[in-house]
């Protein structure tokens, strides 16, 4: 017998998900999830309030770090380890290895980005219990899901199923892994 | 601007009102999935790859023998190769620009768009990156030019501008590839879910990296998506300014003039933007998709290349002006004689086909012809390619001292490596337009939403 998942409900407008997420946060549901097949504004922030992920803060710590890495490559090159007079520059000839710092500084903000949003949102992950749902493929396309998951204290199937009928969900499924 | 173009043309919607959002998903998953790829893709495929062909040849035949098949010699060191450098990474950075800062304006008719060009400038970004290497004559250690040399033992001179274009060269393409990937890890994921087969499945299953479309993946991918635009807009121009700078920073007349960095990267606005177009009339045609690449998108672009020959055409006032006004007699002559002398065919062809012609673009009925439109864009890009090409040799031909005067022709396999280089780019061109949804499904449907509740 596989273990029960959650129970998952489609609903065809995105403010029809936002209303269910709202109802089903306010009943005291903590772990639920939305899929949508766009970003819907606002619906992050009602399944997930608080504060959000520090990813902006992230790349700037990434582009901070960048800026001294892309720096410090050119002062050791060109001043430390081997200094190296060009028509008698300064070693540390800060207007020319500005660029390069500025170039550094961007692939580290970006690729901080990158991988923190994988990291953030635990990607790659190929598999995942939400994908035994058989409407689940709807919500690459065209439907606005919702799951309440099993772990949640006050998971009780019955009264789920009823608030996603009251709701006005399309299709309710039971999600087994 | 969303606003005055759609006053302009009330009958051209960013998306045609019958587009549904699981429509649009199997049409343009659709064309990924598809078994066997329509007839115009292998011609187009087969083309391109017999050219890519001839890129191989043209590099063995140059690594085995050097440089010296080319045209370039002394004092015309920097011949066709370097020109075509500048010219796929000015297509390549018009790419961005398409993509990057319409992103952060907002500007509807950016999401069916920017797709292709991404696409476009992940297959320009690589032949502008083998010119240099091309050129190099010792080719297998280009390597050195990595700040790497605590172990190697070799010291790349970081106040050469010449190696910040290598810096930018690579970021660049890292940058691109992560930008590109952030953007497409939903459409992959509809892709996965709309594939049948068990092979295609796994294959864009394991692409999309288990992407669910969560509203937490979504918030975050959102946020990220918007500051790497923004770090994009301003690291292209940057890359191009750079690419200016290899040319002003040397002391030949001609190139020694801080106008270069912008006049630079004016000329990728308008080549970028033009190849764009002449791809997005292919793409259109040839994938049917008319319904998402309206008269709206065409009308949008053609307005962006305009303002770009009317930046290149001030550029232009200055490259002439400079030198003119200017008290060095080096730099007076070398203009006369790239405007009068042996480059004076391909100088005043390129003022025509980049300026001249592109003013028909105030013109509705030009915006709205895509005939007319792939014209213009054929002809602009071409004229680019002189333009690099009279820059970069007619300044060489007439350096300071007159003794030192020479011609540069160039040679078969110069040729070839600019036919192969073609090649290449449409090569890769094609493979993205097999296997990757060439047109942003995700945020497609945020347009189609928006248009629904207007």
């Amino acid at each position: 017998m596989k273990t029960l998942f959650g129970i998952i409900a489609t609903f065809d407008t995105p403010d029809a998900v936002k209303n269910a997420a709202a109802y089903l946060r306010q009943a005291g549901f903590r772990t639920l999830e939305a899929y949508a097949p766009y970003p819907v504004e606002g619906l992050g922030e009602i399944i997930h309030p608080g504060p959000k992920p520090l990813l902006p803060l992230l790349m700037f710590a990434g582009a901070v770090f960048g800026a001294g890495w892309g720096y410090w490559i050119q002062y050791w090159d060109e001043a430390l380890n081997y200094p190296l007079n060009v028509g008698g520059r300064p070693y540390n000839s800060w207007p020319s290895f500005i660029v390069s710092a500025f170039e550094f500084m961007l692939l580290v903000t970006i690729a901080s980005g990158f991988f923190g949003l994988l990291a953030i949102s635990r990607l790659p992950r190929l598999y995942h219990p939400i994908f035994e749902a058989k409407v689940f493929e709807r919500a690459s396309r065209d439907r606005f899901l919702i799951c309440v998951e099993a772990t949640d204290p006050r998971f009780d199937a019955a009264s789920i199923r009823a608030a996603f009928e009251q709701l006005g969900a399309e299709r309710i499924e039971e999600v087994r892994s | 601007m969303a606003m005055t173009l759609t006053s302009e043309l009330p009958a051209a919607p960013v998306v045609a009102p019958d587009v549904t959002l699981a429509s649009l998903s199997e049409q343009v998953s659709g064309r990924v999935l598809m078994d066997r790829a329509p007839l115009w893709w292998w011609a187009g495929f087969g083309f391109s790859f017999t050219l890519f062909t001839l890129l191989v040849i043209q590099m063995a035949w140059l690594f085995v023998n050097g440089i010296g098949v080319w045209g370039v010699e002394i004092p015309v060191a920097w011949g066709l190769a370097i020109a075509e450098y500048v010219w796929w990474i000015a297509l390549a950075s018009g790419g961005t620009i398409v993509s990057a800062l319409f992103f952060l304006t907002r500007s509807p008719w950016r999401s069916a768009t920017n797709r292709i060009a991404e696409s476009m400038l992940l297959s320009a970004a690589p032949c502008a990156g083998l010119m240099p290497i091309m050129h190099l004559g010792r080719p297998g250690l280009f390597y050195w030019l990595f700040p790497y040399s605590t172990v190697m033992g070799v010291w790349p001179q970081a106040r050469s501008p010449l190696w910040w274009d290598f810096i930018c060269l690579i970021c660049y393409i890292l940058m691109s590839i992560m930008y590109y990937y952030t953007g497409i890890l939903p459409d992959l994921a509809t892709v996965r879910d709309l594939a049948r087969s068990r092979f295609k499945q796994i294959f864009y299953g394991v692409l999309a990296l288990g992407w669910r479309g969560s509203s937490e993946q979504w918030r975050n991918q959102r946020t990220v998506y918007a500051i790497m635009s923004a770090i994009m807009a301003p690291m292209v121009i940057s890359v191009h300014s750079v690419v200016g700078l290899d040319f002003a920073g040397g002391l030949t007349p001609g190139w020694h003039d801080t106008q270069f960095p912008p006049y630079f990267f004016f000329g990728a606005v308008i080549s970028g933007t033009a190849v764009i177009i002449m791809l997005t009339i292919v793409v259109r045609w040839g994938y049917g998709l008319q319904d998402v690449l309206t008269a709206y998108h065409f009308n949008a672009m053609a307005k962006i290349m305009l303002v770009g020959s009317v930046m290149l055409a001030y550029a232009y006032v200055w490259e002439a002006f400079g030198p003119i006004y200017g008290s060095d007699v080096a730099q007076k002559t070398e203009f006369f004689q790239r405007a009068f002398g042996f480059t004076a065919p391909a100088f005043w062809s390129e003022k025509i086909l980049t300026v001249v012609i592109p003013q028909l673009l105030w013109l509705p009925a030009v915006r709205r012809s895509r005939t007319l439109l792939f014209l213009i864009s054929g002809g602009i890009i071409v004229g680019m390619w002189q333009e690099r090409f009279v820059f970069t040799t007619s300044s060489l031909e007439h350096n300071y001292m007159p003794s030192y005067w020479g011609r540069y022709y160039p040679t078969f396999w110069d040729w070839a490596c600019l036919a192969g280089t073609i090649g290449l780019f449409l090569t890769l061109f094609f493979l993205f337009l097999r296997f990757a949804p060439i047109v942003s499904i995700a945020e497609m449907r945020e347009v189609i939403e928006e248009e629904r509740s207007k």
